[in-house]
């Protein structure tokens, strides 16, 4: 229970709770303070003085503490001579509030008379008109009329890119400070400030790049009135002209909550677009936040390069068919191949195209595979044991509470949770970074913890050594329905645990709540798999499961990577097909031949590829059918983020013709192969038919999942107090299924992870993935360009001397089958013997950690 | 008369470290740190009843003992921001007595146990500063300063730091952002700088003006008792005025407390320049109300107390005299300026407020100016009315409705012009 206090609000008795800030209390029971400056999750900066009240506390008696009375009994009140600012006060026992005096609303509107008349008073052609704070307030508090000259109005430039995403406008902005604090407290990456002084006061960027931060697009939400919007959709539309389309974010496993405004648009042929991308409140997943990828990615659904037709090789020449055609040819191919047949995924397909695809495979033979491309993860067994719990929330961890973050640079990897892992930190939970190289959030971590690649499994390994050596173990759980415990515990005791890992596992193990967010940075798929299972190993010995707040969080490269691992997709059946190369290749929005040099020779006997893609990727353009599928703009349907969290999208753009969602082309496909089974119509009957199927997902239907609740702070869209523009959550909020920890019947399993750790001989090529690359399809938002960089490979200061590279050299890299032409960066970030080769940043074909031979280019 | 802060006056070499020791220099610094407990410093300093000198008047002994004890870093910032219109007594104290600015800044940290010592200087003070370096240099060499001082174990570097020129950056919040390497804009309070998390890199901090401290020598070595002997019982000690505007001398005059206007200027300075007839004070720079030079006023002992009395405030009494062929208005339009020129923008009243009177005055001087705009000018400062979030927004309304309640006649004039011209017309 959290303590009280006791305030007085115009009149009438609160009980809040202690040391909250006095405009959130006053939210909290339905009582509105006006704000502009203020956001309830930054730092007060008391700037605007819209907030003000009379403030006044209940007299006491020094002694007795009792308090005074007047002669008719009412308590006596020391007030504040002046008006305050509600925002600056934290409620304290005795606080009496008045936010409804004649002298309080003189005040309000005095404060909004200034910010208009210095105010361009340009609503007709500003973006924000009519969701405008500014536009709210005066309505509600300002004077009727200015008494101040237009003519001697003050001027600013109107026009200030702020970098390439966010357009500032100085006479718009009414310098609240919002934009500058976010940067500063919220992301940690002060790339905003102030230049100047009084009414010359300006908003200016000071980083270089500028506004150097992959969550500039929260800034234009938070912005009391227009002064920063972004780029694309500048003029591009009235708010009221737009309709909102809740859709959940396609780039990464956070799984942000997204509104797409969309409209007719003549720029579309006429018909429904996507305008504009905005946050969707859900605060178990992003709360009002998400990153620039989730909010400027979407443009590659309208782009040019889009597949708008069935192609089909002949004469060695992709040339369109119809759908028809490709349809029977493909199903054709299948009967043919029977079992020869493999079948793959890439990690964004939702539940329900993977779904119809493992159909169409069960339907073409009984023992085909489900391969999951790029093949570089595994654990699905680790999530379903040791998951988070149902109902965790980053947001909740605080002190006391640990968050572990092994093999993955959250920052790059999954924005928003390094958002939520770096706040966490503040809050004052005791984060612990484990990576072979340094990554962002070592700044915010007490312990980081080095090790080699290779070797990550070995760290948490480790740590549950020292859960054993240190008594914190949970034996009840251990006893009643863990299996393997004994072999554990047999190679636990052996583990020589080095210093640092000591006193970083000993700050874990002393936590009331453990989160682990593991990744597969520089790994391969077999020692991601081992990497999980100690995972799991950890936090099932220590207790950490089972329970909201506890347990493993899956880091996956993509959006719904946890959809294909739930449907039985798996990199170990790809890394059969290496060894096996199959007669024919089904491939849904997976590019292997564009991210893997391996995968090459596997394709090399194929005799039919059949690709379903958006774009012509290398892989379709080795194909001999390409089916053109939707992106997630299109059509509806539902990813399972690495919370394990199924979440609802809907159809928010006018489908491109010719273009079919993927479940439906694999539905007709399956209805073609040895009389398969009639397509369903709806995406609705294939998630119905998987909560049949599927155990975890027996609760997930599209009504359950597009259930949403009061979430607090609220948020309404006419409300700058929290969201701004975000939106309120109207589409759902989604269910997380049950890990096996959770159903006290079910058994776990622990088991000894392998014991040496994988080493490599000579110069090691690591590949990395960063958040701003050319992939597709995010690469075809052509917004983005300017921030992916040119390839490039980093390597520290001795192995360059050691080849004779400096700073800015062309460099060749041979890797196994890759080969690649690279600008060398000479840094502290890659560790002795490793070069970082970030991925999908041109041809880099190097999809696992791989020995490799570096020559200098000479020019 | 001997001088307690401008021994300078009476020992021109007191700037040397040499002369200031031979002159009773640092003993109170050593007294303080080998016979006295910190909190016996802070108690002979309240009994003193030592009021700052930066222009609040708040009894610096209370400040200091609100530092929280168990604070492990603790810091003592000297304001020598001097930036007030008509200010230019801590200039002359850091230039040519200043040991004993740095022994009274000491003697502070002594008190607070503190960590280190800062003393902000104005970004014109150039010259000044890098003196100021040396002779902070010769106390740090003979162990008064730095590492272990006086063998007390107690170790406090002093260093100088300075501003950009900025009004605002002496404002005591602002001055600690600015500090800190960032914009010299207010903070938020509380917490206050004494307090956990509002002072310098939000350790508690005792920020002092440079007279303040400068007192703090003659208390210790001559004690409470002696020093309320000096100016009234609620305002003790000696002033420095800063005299200046239309005196036939201005300069700084060292005085108690509880001398009145009339003494200050005929008495000591010299009466009015030309033998014009004065109109008009400003007895706290630009910051404070305006007073027409009534035998009232006149009669006024300057205490913190007194000025208040009759609509004022003594401020860091930088007394500004306006002689009778002022125009006021015109007066009122460069203050006005001024502190539109110096507003930070932090907060919205301020801000917007300095921004359109200095245009409305900007009218009146040019005969621009209606009937509207006056009642504009009546309305502007009371919208700013404790609504700011520094001081300096509530200074800035004084310019404009002090002057229209003692010279409104003036306004209409400026008023009455565009009305003329318009007939003309
Ligand atoms: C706008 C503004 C400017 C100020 N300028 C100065 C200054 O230049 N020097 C100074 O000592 N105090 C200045 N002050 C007062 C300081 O905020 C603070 O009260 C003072 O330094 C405290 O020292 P004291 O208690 O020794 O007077 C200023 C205050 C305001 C609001
Ligand atoms: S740009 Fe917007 S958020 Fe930033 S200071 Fe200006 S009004 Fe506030
Ligand atoms: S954090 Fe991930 S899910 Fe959220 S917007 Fe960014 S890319 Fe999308
Ligand atoms: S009152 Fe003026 S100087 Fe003070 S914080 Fe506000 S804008 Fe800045
Ligand atoms: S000052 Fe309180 S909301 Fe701006």
């Amino acid at each position: 229970m959290t303590e009280t206090v006791k305030i007085t609000i115009d009149g009438q008795d609160y009980h809040v709770p202690k040391g909250m800030n006095l405009v959130d209390a006053a939210k909290l029971h339905g009582i509105e303070i006006p704000t502009f400056c203020y956001h309830p999750k930054m730092s007060p900066a008391g700037m605007c003085r819209m907030c003000l009240v009379e403030l006044g506390s209940v007299q006491k008696d020094r002694e007795s503490g009792e308090v005074l009375v007047d002669e008719n009994g009412e308590p006596l009140v020391r007030w504040f001579p002046t008006l305050q600012t509600a925002c600056t006060q934290t409620v304290h026992d005795g606080m009496v509030v008045r936010t409804q005096t004649e002298r309080v609303a003189e005040g309000r509107s005095s404060i909004v008379e200034f910010l208009l008349t210095s105010h361009p008073l340009d609503c007709p052609t500003c973006d924000k008109g009519g969701e405008c704070g500014l536009q709210e307030l005066t309505m509600e508090y300002g004077p009727g009329e200015s008494k101040f000259r237009y003519e001697d109005k003050h001027h600013a430039e109107k026009h200030v890119p702020l970098g390439d995403l966010i357009i500032l406008d100085r006479e718009r902005c009414i310098l609240c400070a919002r934009c500058v604090r976010y940067c500063d407290e919220l992301v940690g990456e002060p790339v905003l400030g102030f230049h100047n002084r009084g009414r010359d006061l300006v908003i200016e960027t000071v980083s270089d790049p500028p506004f150097d931060t992959v969550f500039s697009g929260n800034t234009t939400d938070i912005c009391p009135v227009g002064a920063l919007t972004t780029a694309d959709f500048r003029f591009g539309a009235r708010p009221w002209e737009m309709d909102p389309v809740p859709t959940i974010c396609p780039h990464c496993p956070v799984g942000c909550n997204l509104t797409a405004d969309t409209r007719l648009s003549a720029d579309f042929g006429g018909k429904r677009a996507i305008k504009r991308i905005m946050p969707r409140q859900n605060e178990a997943v992003n709360e009002i936040w998400i990153c620039d990828k989730g909010r400027f990615g979407h443009h590659h659904s309208r782009a040019e390069g889009r597949l708008r037709q069935p192609l089909m090789r002949r004469d060695g020449e992709l040339v369109p068919v119809s759908w028809d055609e490709a349809l029977a040819t493909v199903a054709e191919k299948l009967v043919q191949h029977g079992s020869k047949a493999f079948f793959a995924a890439g990690h964004s397909l939702a539940n329900e195209d993977l779904w119809e695809l493992r159909k169409l495979a069960r339907q073409t033979s009984r023992r085909a595979k489900l391969g999951l491309c790029p093949a570089t993860v595994s654990g699905a067994q680790a999530v379903q044991q040791a998951g988070v719990g149902v109902g965790t929330r980053l947001q909740d961890l605080g002190a006391g509470d640990a968050l572990l973050v092994i093999a993955s640079d959250l920052y790059e990897h999954a924005p928003l949770w390094w958002l939520q892992v770096k706040q966490a930190a503040e809050r004052g939970a005791t984060v612990v970074v484990a990576n072979a190289r340094p990554t962002k959030l070592d700044r915010y971590a007490a312990h980081t913890v080095r090790y080699r690649y290779g070797e990550a499994a070995r760290v948490l390994h480790n740590f549950a050594a020292m859960a054993l050596r240190n008594d914190k173990l949970d034996a009840e759980l251990l006893s009643a329905r863990v299996e393997g415990w004994d072999a554990l515990e047999e190679e636990l005791k052996g583990s020589r645990v080095p210093a640092e890992q000591k006193s970083a596992a000993e700050a874990l193990l002393e936590a009331q709540n453990l989160v682990v967010l593991a990744g597969n940075d520089g790994m391969g798929f077999e020692q991601h798999a081992e990497l999980m299972q100690a995972a799991a190993n950890l936090l099932i010995v220590s207790g950490h499961v089972g329970r909201a707040n506890n347990g493993l969080v899956a880091v996956w490269p993509g959006a719904n990577t946890q959809g294909a691992l739930d449907m039985g997709f798996t990199s170990e059946a790809v890394g059969e097909a290496w060894e096996k190369p199959p007669a024919m290749w089904v491939l849904a929005e997976a590019d292997p031949l564009g991210e893997d040099a391996r995968m090459a020779q596997a394709f090399d006997q194929a005799d039919f590829v059949v690709v379903a893609a958006q774009f012509l990727t290398a892989t379709a353009r080795r194909a001999d059918v390409v089916l053109p599928v939707q992106s997630f703009a299109e059509r509806e349907g539902t990813f399972t983020n690495g919370m394990r969290r199924v979440q609802r999208f809907y159809v928010a753009q006018s489908p491109l013709e010719g273009t079919l969602p993927a479940w439906k082309a694999f539905a007709r496909l399956t209805e073609r192969v040895k009389d398969g089974p009639k397509p369903f119509v709806a995406a609705e009957q294939v998630m119905q038919e998987i909560t049949e199927k599927l155990a975890p997902y027996a609760e997930m239907s599209y009504a359950n999942l597009a259930h949403v609740e009061e979430q607090f702070p609220p948020i309404r869209r006419d409300d700058l107090y929290y969201g701004g523009t975000a939106y309120e959550n109207t589409g759902g909020l989604g269910l997380q299924w049950r890990t096996d920890a959770e159903s006290p019947r079910k058994r776990l399993s622990v088991r000894p992870v392998e014991r040496s750790a994988r080493r490599w001989e000579g110069l090691l090529a690591v590949p990395l993935r960063v958040l701003y690359d050319r992939a597709l399809p995010f690469a075809a938002s052509a917004l983005m360009d300017g921030h992916v960089p040119a390839p490039y490979a980093e390597l520290n200061a001795e192995d360059a001397a050691a080849l004779g590279v400096a700073e800015g050299d062309r460099i060749a890299l041979e890797a196994g089958a890759a080969r690649v032409e690279l600008t060398a960066r000479v840094n502290g970030h890659a560790p002795q013997g490793v070069v970082l080769v970030p991925q999908h940043l041109g041809d880099v074909l190097i999809a696992a950690p791989e020995t490799c031979v570096v020559q200098k280019i000479e020019e | 008369m001997t001088h307690i802060l401008l021994r300078n006056r009476d020992i021109p070499d007191i700037w040397q470290f040499e002369t200031y020791t031979a002159n009773g220099g640092y003993e109170a610094l050593r007294q303080a740190v080998t016979e006295m407990t910190p909190d016996e410093v802070i108690q002979v300093v309240l009994d003193s009843n030592l009021r700052g000198r930066g222009g609040a008047g708040f009894p610096a002994g209370r400040k200091w003992s609100f530092i929280p004890k168990d604070a492990k870093t603790k810091y003592v910032v000297v304001n020598a921001d001097e930036s007030e219109p008509g200010t230019f007594k801590d200039r002359e104290l850091l230039e040519k007595n200043p040991h004993q600015v740095i022994e009274g800044a000491l003697i502070a940290a002594y008190a607070i146990q503190a960590s280190g010592v800062y003393i902000y200087c104005r970004g014109e003070f150039w010259d000044l500063a890098h003196a100021l370096e040396e002779r902070i240099a010769e106390a740090e060499a003979a162990n008064l300063a730095g590492e272990d001082i006086l063998g007390s174990g107690w170790s406090c570097p002093v260093r100088v730091h300075l501003g950009a020129g900025a009004y605002i950056c002496g404002e005591e919040t602002a001055l600690l952002n600015s500090l800190q390497g960032l914009l010299g804009q207010p903070r938020v309070r509380p917490p206050f700088p004494a307090q956990m998390g509002g002072g310098l890199y939000y350790q508690p901090t005792v920020v002092n003006n440079v007279e303040t401290l400068s007192n703090v020598p003659w208390i210790i070595r001559n004690g409470a008792e002696a020093y309320r002997q000096i100016g009234t019982e609620r305002s003790s000690g000696p002033k420095i005025f800063c005299l200046s505007g239309h005196a036939a001398n201005p300069g700084n005059y060292e005085l108690p407390l509880g001398i009145t206007f009339r003494e200050l200027i005929f008495e000591h300075g010299g009466g009015v320049w030309k033998e014009k007839a004065l109109k008009a004070i400003l007895p706290s720079g630009a910051s404070g109300p305006i007073l027409p030079a009534t035998d009232e006023v006149l009669e006024t002992p300057l205490t913190y107390e007194d000025v208040a009395a009759v609509g004022s405030t003594l401020g860091s009494a930088s007394v500004i005299l306006l002689d009778e062929d002022t125009d006021i208005v015109w007066a009122a339009a460069k203050m006005i300026h001024f502190f539109k020129h110096e507003s930070c923008g932090k907060c919205t009243p301020c801000r917007e407020g300095t921004y359109w009177l200095d245009r409305i005055y900007a009218r009146l001087l040019s005969g621009q100016a209606t009937p509207h705009d006056l009642e504009v000018l009546e309305t502007v400062p009371q919208q700013m009315d404790g609504l700011t979030l520094c001081a300096l927004g509530q200074f800035a309304r004084s310019p404009v409705w002090a002057t229209l309640e003692h010279f409104r006649e003036e306004y209409e004039q400026y008023v009455g012009l565009r009305e003329a011209k318009a007939e003309r017309a």
